[in-house]
């Protein structure tokens, strides 16, 4: 389990804790957080779950796939050094804690 | 004695009641008829999408495989093979990508629909199959009109029987294998002809795609095309005949979408949720995992359930009510994780389109039968007739 804190762009903050194994996309979608889409259902495949992480905390992830890198060239938003697709990122005790900001638009 | 057999009738006509005892009695269910297990929760069947390194799809994804099938599709390999596969043909799906189809798309629709003008009662299947023939044919490239090989409706026939499999012997029948054997001949012809003289189509790029200099092996592009054409025809026909019986079933919602076709994409959302046609896929067991109490083993086949995680009462409040305002998102009507389908946003765009202009020559209309004749399949999930009759 791993608590993640979610924050929209309006600002509204939402921490959810979740299962071992699950993306941060699902998390999202799971609960009810409306910044993220995920809209091909989590297989890297649509760019709707873009995510900016922690930066002071984008080391401790697992280094984005090839696929993820060229998926990501597809953001609606602004591409910035710590985007990265949330479906991509999976939940480990080691992210506890772990800090994602939405961008306004995912589409 | 409670048993749950995906190979009966009584599963194929309403798996639900077996959804929800399922759910709430054994939520990790030893199925002696399927010699498989069952999970039927909404939150396992997310976890056991996710960890395709212990649920693996490599020995096969469908509830009954084909033989020789498993290992060279998408959705029978494990990474990093699938996602070498994937990686060639998922722009193609991408929703911005597709864009270029909307319009041939809405001219197949307003031709095959349009067709029902004046008719007061009419098999939706009839239309429906015209339509999803020719979508597919049109999105991946397969010959039409005057290079056509075969007509669109054996196609058709043969993508359906490939995916049923028969009560009886709880496998594939030899009409099934047959059609099956049909559909690889039938991909074979086309991928020559791609091959002979390419054109800027989904065939044609993936027949002659290379990965990293590593092109894809014969077996590989066949059994793929071959999966593309069946899931794509009966996988979008299927879904269109579970969303045309959501909409005479339940008046209300099809009033709502009829006076406003842009509640059509919650309407279409709620009915992948609700009952979509692929109720159950297959996965395999690479150690062993305790879950509920029961230990299943290395090697053992396991059930994901999506239909039944679709209904779960711990991730869906009221969830056998049929809710166009609901917006159930994270629903498992296209499965999740590294295998969720390939086709989701042409599958919505065409699904749209297609209602939007049927329900301008039809706006108004109710089933005839009460009682309906479903598909043998313990994968996926329509009804074989669907009378509707105009009102």
């Amino acid at each position: 389990m791993a608590n993640i804190t979610y924050i929209e762009s309006s600002g509204q903050t939402t921490t959810i804790s979740l299962n071992d194994g699950w993306s941060l996309m699902q998390g999202a979608t799971a609960n009810g957080i409306d910044g993220i889409v995920g809209e091909c259902g989590g297989s890297c495949a649509c760019a709707t779950c873009h995510c900016y992480v922690d930066e002071a905390r984008l080391g401790e992830l697992p280094a984005p796939s090839a696929g993820e890198l060229d998926m990501l060239e597809n953001v609606a938003a602004e591409r910035r050094p710590n985007s990265r697709l949330a479906c991509q990122i999976k939940a480990t005790a080691a992210l506890e804690g772990l800090i994602v900001h939405l961008p306004e638009m995912q589409e | 004695m409670f048993s749950f057999d995906p190979y009966s009738p009584a599963v194929d006509a309403d798996p639900f009641p077996y959804y929800q005892q399922l759910r709430d009695e054994q939520p990790c269910f030893w199925s002696p008829e399927a010699q498989m297990w069952i999970l039927s929760r909404y939150s396992d069947i997310v976890s056991a999408g996710q960890d395709w390194q212990t649920y693996s799809s490599a020995s096969g994804n469908l509830m009954t495989e084909l033989p020789g099938r498993a290992g060279a599709t998408l959705g029978s390999s494990d990474p990093p093979k699938h996602d070498r596969l994937r990686g060639l043909i998922q722009h193609a799906f991408m929703k911005r990508n597709l864009l270029a189809l909307e319009e041939p798309i809405r001219a197949v629709a307003q031709e095959v629909f349009g067709a029902l003008k004046g008719s007061r009662q009419f098999d939706f299947k009839e239309v429906s199959s015209q339509f999803t023939v020719k979508v597919l044919m049109a999105a991946l490239g397969l010959p039409m009109g005057a290079e056509a090989i075969v007509d669109e409706q054996t196609v058709r026939d043969n993508a359906v029987l490939m995916v049923q499999s028969d009560a009886r012997t709880r496998a594939k029948g030899p009409e099934h294998i047959a059609a099956y054997n049909w559909m690889q001949d039938y991909a074979a012809k086309v991928i020559a002809m791609r091959r002979a003289a390419p054109r800027n189509d989904l065939i044609s790029n993936f027949a002659l795609a290379e990965v990293d200099g590593d092109r894809l092996d014969d077996r590989e592009v066949l059994l793929t095309t071959t999966t593309l054409i069946m899931a794509g025809v009966e996988s979008l026909g299927g879904f269109m005949m579970m969303f045309a019986y959501n909409l005479a079933t339940f008046d209300e919602a099809r009033r709502a979408v009829v006076a406003k076709p842009e509640l059509l994409p919650d309407a279409i959302e709620e009915s992948l949720r609700f009952n979509t046609s692929a109720q159950r896929f297959r996965r395999r067991l690479m150690k062993d995992v305790e879950l509920h109490g029961q230990t299943m083993k290395q090697g053992d086949f396991v059930c994901l359930a999506y239909g039944s995680g679709n209904r779960d009462e711990r991730q869906y409040p009221n969830p056998d009510a049929y809710d166009i305002t609901r917006k159930p998102r994270g629903h498992l009507g296209f499965g999740g994780g590294v295998h969720a389908c390939l086709g989701t946003a042409i599958a919505r765009l065409a699904v749209k389109i297609a209602f939007d202009e049927f329900h301008k020559v039809v706006p108004d209309y109710k089933r005839v039968a009460d009682q309906l004749a479903w598909m043998p399949s313990s994968t996926f999930r329509s009804p074989l007739v669907l009378e509707l009759k105009v009102q």
